[in-house]
């Protein structure tokens, strides 16, 4: 495939056939090697198909081989101008996400309590095909519709903390009666779970700042003990979007939309098709910002219980909570011109620069908290949105695979892995021993690489670094 | 054999294999549960119905491996064993025995991805492709 450098770590994939728009691709020499060793780039291609694309088919640095969509793709089309909604720009799991807590807590208070704290956490954190922590089935048809906001009246979390959630968790148009009963009866019982594969919760350590200001901003400081959370819509989300698929699969032919592969499928938003996705999308995302909201009560509460003290003394207050799987109507200018997109990120973060009117005020001097979790065992990141983002206001959201599970098996044992990860000082809980293999750090790309490439090129700013100490795993 | 194991960098796939196309539905079921549990090892208790219908054969492969997802979070039973007919047109009359889920030996599988989807006929034989998101 041809690949233009148009300048240092952005490449061009020029327009070819059926293409629309050309692929844009933000990666370093060492980065886009690994990008060209699987599909991904074809990917980068064929999404630049999609009716009403506009400007490129964009890849963030950390692109890997997904399903339709590149994972770390991201696409908007015009809205007006018969732009798409693609359900395979979203993925399966709807409004996967990161959420990360502060704390009061440093690496001292940690290793006092570390084998209390990780037991509670272990004990209180569901996972794998466990059911969920709520057990009131009829919340979660509330939450369909008002998101965070329902499990916060049903006394879970703090209210504070929607002002730092993206949407302030509750995604607009939510459409309840778009969720097929299938879907219902597959999020009824998990509401509250962290799922398996990639998910995670990890206790860190703040270990370097590289913006004072945004930092302070953020609540965060150096030595200071933080909580990720890394988990997206459970199985109501991934039968959504199966239902949906195949609603749109028989409905884009009448719409004379041809793609080159069936994940693609696609309708015009303004179609009664499109309305319902994403309306049904929303309703989704709606149970995803909930249950990272659940999780994060869940985990205020392993803290209290460890320290013998109640939530409220922990200081876990949210830093932010980002999706890294939607697709959004926004305002931005094409062209000269200000336009609806339709802004597809699959794998990318929204990542709002300073001033933009949708921060909360206090973020607004500094720009929207951009979180990209590492792989098990190493770095994950705290980014600010900047001013003139060249991909519509989106960055990375991790460190990208780069080798598949059956080969990541085959390297070592779950147990190897863990004794690895303990022999650092990463405390291990997983819900499958065998399981971690297949998440060893060796099969991520290194997230230190894609996050100096988003700082480089402009898609967010380096503002704190965070070195794991406990993982608790899916 | 029943299945392989195809390798995707992010998520996994199976090609499946039968005699006929029945033979070919079954086997990929088997295979999407036995990339998550030792299905050799199942004892089945439950039995249940599954009857889809699709616009062609691809997506009818994928609607009933779907549904047995969907099942298999419900019900809390892992199916292991299949027995199914398919109509053209397209449709599936099928039926799925079940048992507890044992130890997990991969990740749970999210969803079948419509991505490189692909049934096709080789001689007597009949392959599907399918990449599953976990």
């Amino acid at each position: 495939m041809e690949l233009r450098k148009l300048a240092d770590d952005i490449w061009e994939i020029p327009k070819t056939g059926g293409m629309r728009v050309p692929g844009r691709v933000f990666a370093s020499d060492a980065l886009l090697v690994k990008a060209r060793e699987d599909r991904a780039l074809t990917q980068v291609q064929n999404v630049a198909h999609l009716p009403g694309i506009v400007e490129a088919s964009f890849a963030m640095p950390d692109i890997h081989w997904g399903y339709g969509f590149p994972i770390g793709g991201v696409a908007a089309t015009d809205v007006e101008a018969g732009g798409v909604v693609s359900p395979g720009g979203v993925g399966f799991d709807i409004c996967c996400g990161v959420r990360l807590l502060r704390s009061r807590f440093d690496e001292a208070d940690f290793e006092a309590r570390r084998d209390r704290l990780m037991g509670e956490l272990d004990a209180r954190i569901p996972r794998g095909l466990g059911k969920g922590s709520i057990a009131d089935r009829t919340l979660v048809r509330r939450v369909l519709r008002d998101g965070a906001r329902a499990v916060l009246d049903a006394g879970y979390g703090w209210d504070s903390d929607l002002e730092r959630c993206e949407e302030r968790g509750t995604s607009p148009g939510a459409l309840p009666e778009a969720i097929s009963h299938r879907a219902l009866q597959r999020g009824e019982g998990q509401l509250g779970s962290l799922g398996a594969g990639n998910h995670f919760l990890e206790v860190q350590i703040v270990d370097e700042v590289f913006d004072a200001e945004a930092a302070s901003v953020f609540g965060l400081s150096a030595g200071m003990v933080t909580v990720m959370i890394h988990c997206g819509s459970r199985g109501l989300g991934h039968q959504t979007c199966t239902d949906q698929l195949a609603v749109m699969g028989a409905a884009m032919h009448r719409y004379g939309i041809e793609v080159p592969d069936r994940q693609l499928a696609a309708v015009p938003v303004r179609s009664p098709e499109g309305e319902r996705y994403l309306g049904a999308m929303a309703a989704s995302a709606n149970f995803a910002w909930a249950n990272r909201h659940v999780l994060a009560h869940e985990a205020r509460e392993g803290f209290a219980a460890a320290f013998g003290i109640v939530p409220e003394q922990t200081g876990m207050q949210l830093v932010f909570d980002v999706a890294h799987n939607l697709a959004k109507l926004e305002r931005h200018v094409v062209d000269g011109r200000e336009r609806t997109l339709c802004v597809h990120r699959k794998g990318a973060t929204r990542a709002f620069g300073p001033g933009h009117p949708e921060l909360p005020e206090d973020l607004r001097t500094v720009g929207q908290p951009v979180i990209v979790p590492g792989s098990m065992g190493t770095a994950s990141w705290v980014l600010a949105g900047v001013a003139n983002n060249p991909a519509f206001m989106s960055a990375a959201h991790g460190a990208g695979r780069m080798m598949s599970r059956k080969k990541a098996k085959k390297q070592q044992s779950g147990a190897e892995v863990r004794r690895s990860l303990e022999a650092r000082g990463i405390s291990v809980r997983p819900g499958s021993v065998a399981l971690l293999s297949e998440e060893a750090p060796y099969a991520y790309k290194d997230v230190d690489e894609v996050v100096e490439v988003a700082h480089r090129v402009g898609l967010a700013r380096k503002v704190a670094k965070l070195r794991p100490i406990g993982v608790v795993k899916g | 054999m029943r299945y392989e194991v195809l390798a995707h960098t992010a998520d996994t796939g199976i090609v499946a294999h039968g005699d006929s196309l029945d033979e070919l539905f079954a086997n990929a079921a088997y295979g999407m549960f036995d990339l998550m549990f030792d299905l050799a090892e199942m004892t089945p208790d439950t039995l249940t119905l599954v009857r889809v219908a699709a616009p062609d054969v691809e997506l009818l492969l994928v609607a009933w491996l779907s549904e047995l997802l969907a099942r298999f979070e419900i019900d809390g039973r892992v199916w292991c064993r299949f027995s199914l007919q398919l109509e053209a047109g397209w449709s599936v009359d099928g039926s799925a025995e079940g048992a507890p889920p044992g130890v997990l030996r991969g990740p749970p599988i999210k969803a079948v991805t419509l991505h490189g989807l692909r049934v096709w006929r080789d001689g007597d034989a009949w392959h599907a492709r399918v990449i599953f998101d976990v």
